[in-house]
């Protein structure tokens, strides 16, 4: 529990006040994007697959504190299975797809979770790079995982198949399924994180030696948090493969890593929001920038970085909730 | 029925014997205080009888069970609690949050997901009575950071008692605690209810004869006396520990 929710049980601002920013939430994620160009529609999507994927990253860094830099892998492994699928075997159903790229991701994740799971701290960190580099290299290397041959990735995919007669897929479609997903993610994220085992991985996260002495069998709940996250990372996988009907090694490269952990620490880390402010803010202002100054784009996405870590160290989505109940008890004190 | 028992137990780190063929045993119910001079490994005895660090050789046994081969967790799971000589409650967490970490520890409800972490109705009475009982309860949403230390330690101690535990450790306790607080935490080990076997580590006398039905004197590694109060306080080693070298007051005023 963060510090601002505490800080909200006890205001005195009234409930309306407080519900604001959820239904302003709701207005910009269901209503906006019905008006909104089809090119937007396609960012808005991009940045709900980026929020699953932090939410991924919040889970095993934010609440857990294993600070991982291989969460591309279990991304790629979704997303790979699904091309593959699609490529090589000719399946296109959306759900056999997405459940096999889920079931991969989670599997992959349970498999290395293991080996990764001997260390801790730093050395995590660069173990989880380097099976995330093997990954990287068995998709650049593999013909399997290349089509068309000698193409690096896999192009040309179809859209997922529904099964349900008659439907076609638009963008603003696939944006409401993803926004579907979105929904299920933020409610799965939100049980495990006020339930008892998601308050172990914060008891975890602050101190392994009294967990233990607290009866916690420590490597067990890291385990388990380890392969969640990697359920939901490729989760966001299937769908970003659903989205741009095309992988690539790049996919599950460092870069890929690194975004989620960025936008949960610009978001705010071990925040339900935190996730979804920080990809919204990394997806789009990478996107804006890019299209009004073109050469100097990471500029200005340098600069906001410094300035969350200066001003907002606990997060945008802290930040925000805390200038808005504070705003709110001024309001009403008078 | 022997709570604890330690046969033939030695730690060594590389070349240094840190214990050093202790055996020892202890019955259900009985309040044991373990004194020694710094490094005559009281710390480390606790740290091998919860399982924190592995023997070098020698076995230990929990009401009967050999524990030797098991892991912190699973020796907690069958009662043993500690507390730590430097307050080890989660300072980033609010009091609420550390009580009932420590309340959902050993029930099968730890890997819970389905329902929120305080819709347990009898792990709330739980938390609500030890947080009360630490003069807690209203300060359940403040950060433990902000609480002062002699708080802190209250917490500490009144979470190591919510878990039930069959075997409590306290490593020096009243470490840090003003006079009143110290008299404080020797009326709550006191007032434990019989069942409770407790060890503790202590340097106050005050603690050392207030709760002490019998003492165990640790030195560099070696057990030196065991016995009760009125023994230990005779015995003319410990004294020679304590007060320096007794036979010979005049050579110690040369000095």
């Amino acid at each position: 529990m963060n510090e601002s929710a505490k800080r909200a049980r006890t205001k005195a601002a009234p409930w309306a006040w407080r519900l604001l920013p959820i239904v302003f939430a709701v207005a910009v994620l269901v209503v906006m994007p019905g008006f909104l160009p089809s090119f937007l529609q396609h960012m808005m999507s991009k940045f709900l697959i980026f929020a699953i994927f932090s939410i991924s990253y919040n889970v095993v860094a934010g609440y857990t504190g294993l600070i991982s830099l291989g969460q591309a892998a279990y991304f790629g492994a979704g997303g790979y299975t699904v091309a593959v699928l699609m490529a090589r075997f000719g399946i296109d159903s959306l759900w056999l797809t997405g459940l096999a790229g889920v079931a991969m991701g989670t599997l992959a994740a349970a498999a290395f979770g293991p080996i990764l799971l001997r260390v801790s701290g730093m050395y995590f960190l660069i173990l989880t790079f380097a099976i995330g580099r093997l990954g990287y290299s068995l998709t650049w290397n593999t013909p399997f995982f290349n089509v068309p041959e000698g193409i690096q990735g896999i192009a040309g995919l179809p859209r997922p198949a529904t099964g349900i007669p008659g439907f076609q897929w638009t963008e603003l479609a696939f944006y409401f399924f993803v926004l579907l997903v979105f929904a299920l993610a933020m409610f799965l994220q939100y049980r495990l994180s006020r339930s008892p085992f998601g308050h172990s991985l914060e008891g975890i996260r602050e101190g392994e030696t009294r967990m233990e002495a607290l009866g916690y069998n420590v490597w067990l709940h890291k385990y388990l948090a380890f392969v969640i996250a990697g359920a939901f990372a490729s989760l966001a996988g299937v769908l970003y493969v659903f989205m741009n009907r095309f992988i690539e090694p790049a996919d599950l490269d460092i870069m890929r890593s690194f975004y989620p952990m960025a936008m949960v620490i610009i978001g705010g880390s071990a925040t339900l929001w935190g996730p979804a402010v920080g990809a919204a803010a990394i997806v789009f202002v990478e996107y804006f920038s890019s299209v009004l100054v073109p050469q100097r784009w990471p500029l200005i996405l340098g600069t906001l970085f410094v300035l969350a870590i200066m001003f907002a160290r606990r997060g945008l989505a802290v930040y925000a909730s805390d200038l808005w109940s504070k705003a709110g008890a001024k309001l009403w004190k008078r | 029925m022997e709570a604890l028992k330690l046969d033939h137990v030695s730690k060594r780190f590389g070349g240094l014997h840190v214990l050093d063929d202790i055996t020892l045993s202890v019955r259900e119910g009985e309040r044991v205080v373990l004194i020694g001079p710094n490094g005559a490994g009281k710390t480390t005895t606790f740290n091998l009888i919860n399982g924190q660090l592995p023997v070098s050789s020698g076995r230990i046994f929990l009401f009967g069970e050999d524990v030797t081969k098991l892991p912190v967790h699973a020796r907690a799971q069958r009662g043993i609690a500690r507390s730590f000589q430097i307050s080890s409650v989660y300072p980033n967490l609010t009091v609420f949050d550390n009580a009932i970490l420590t309340a959902h520890g050993l029930r099968r409800s730890r890997f819970g997901v389905l329902r929120s972490v305080d819709a347990y109705p009898e792990l709330m009475e739980k938390v609500q009575t030890a947080l009360d009982h630490a003069g807690l309860w209203e300060e359940r949403h403040e950060f433990v950071k902000n609480l002062a230390y002699g708080e802190q330690r209250r917490l500490e101690i009144a979470l190591t008692l919510a878990a039930d535990p069959k075997l409590l450790l306290l490593d020096e306790p009243s470490c840090g605690l003003t006079r009143g607080e110290c008299g404080d935490m020797i009326h709550v080990i006191n007032t434990l209810p019989r069942g409770i076997t407790t060890i503790v580590v202590a340097h106050d006398m005050d603690v050392i004869f207030g709760v002490a039905e019998r003492i165990i004197v640790l030195y560099y590694g070696k057990l030196l006396a065991d016995g009760d109060p009125a023994t230990i306080q005779a015995d003319r080693r410990v004294r020679e520990i304590y007060m320096g070298v007794e036979e010979g007051t005049e050579r110690a005023g040369a000095f």
